[in-house]
């Protein structure tokens, strides 16, 4: 932790460009489950999983989720199910992030609402019934 | 290590400078609608701290500026997202910046990016959920630019204080 101070370049060149190239690299290397996931056909049914502070609020199946208020850490949001899709339709955090996100329709996608500390997420039949599928 | 009076008032300068950075960025409207985008202003004081009075310097510049930035912000568990994405920023830009030929440009943008994985993180500690992680591709390309620019105005401070110096 001893580094001396020293004078930087200040011109971009290649060695800048690699730096660009693994960050870009890794963010394609983590874009592929969720993109292979929103592109994946649709089979059967979705569930809607809400969890807060990683504990499981509610399973239900998406066709028959309606809506539905929930209220943790201080913040209340509304969850909307409409047209196959799920979303976070009101809020009263500070941020709105989870409001503008929008709607997720896919398997494996999911909505977060940091200040209240909760996570909508849609689980496909297949990962949904595996445990109990014996 | 031992810090001098002038490092110490330096220092405090410089985290002050931080603080009232990040505090103006609150006011600015979200550049998109997803947590975690920010043009990090304050990094810009970090690059320069990190190569102007060196590496333990900057990192207490640092801790300083997030322990005093949640305490305004009367929010702890925001000490988690800003000491994680913090402290993985220092971290990746401490090693980066002792390679030698990578500009202020290359150092920043991997300081930006590190900032980013490291507040992921801090989400998925908080939230519980691998589900935040979904976010950091995105994230990722959007430090891309957002480091970039951080790095040109501190190519343009290191090209001010040079001139300064030089007359």
């Amino acid at each position: 932790m001893s580094t001396k101070p020293s004078l930087p370049e200040l011109r971009p060149n290649r060695y800048d460009a690699l730096v660009v190239l693994v960050v870009l690299a890794l963010a394609a290397a983590l874009a592929v489950r969720p993109f292979l996931a929103a592109r994946a056909p649709q089979s059967g049914a979705l569930t809607v999983v809400v969890s807060a502070d990683g504990q499981e609020l509610d399973r239900l199946p998406l066709a028959q989720f309606g809506t539905h208020t929930y209220t943790n850490n201080g913040y209340t949001l509304t969850v909307t199910a409409a047209d196959g899709a799920v979303s976070v339709t009101e809020s009263d955090c500070p941020g709105q992030d989870c409001v503008h996100s929008g709607a997720v329709s896919h398997a494996g996608q999911s909505i977060v609402c940091l200040p209240a500390r909760i996570v909508v997420e849609l689980v496909g039949v297949a990962d949904g019934y595996d445990l109990v599928a014996g | 290590m031992r810090f001098s009076t002038k490092t110490i008032t330096t220092c405090a300068v410089l985290a002050a400078l931080a603080l009232a950075l990040s505090y103006l960025e609150s006011f600015f409207p979200p550049l998109l609608p997803l947590p975690g985008v920010k043009l990090g202003l304050a990094n810009i004081v970090t690059v320069y701290a990190l190569y102007a009075l060196g590496a333990s310097s900057a990192l207490a510049i640092l801790v300083v500026r997030c322990l005093l930035g949640s305490l305004f912000a009367g929010n702890a568990s925001a000490l988690l997202f800003s000491l994680l994405g913090g402290l993985a920023a220092m971290l990746v830009m401490i090693a980066l910046h002792a390679l030698p030929r990578l500009s202020v440009y290359g150092v920043s943008v991997g300081g930006a990016a590190a900032h980013n994985c490291g507040q992921v993180a801090a989400a998925m500690l908080t939230l519980g959920s691998a589900a935040p992680l979904a976010y950091l591709p995105f994230l990722l390309l959007v430090s891309v630019f957002t480091g970039a620019l951080t790095g040109f105005v501190a190519a343009l401070l290191f090209r001010a204080m040079r001139h300064a110096q030089a007359k």
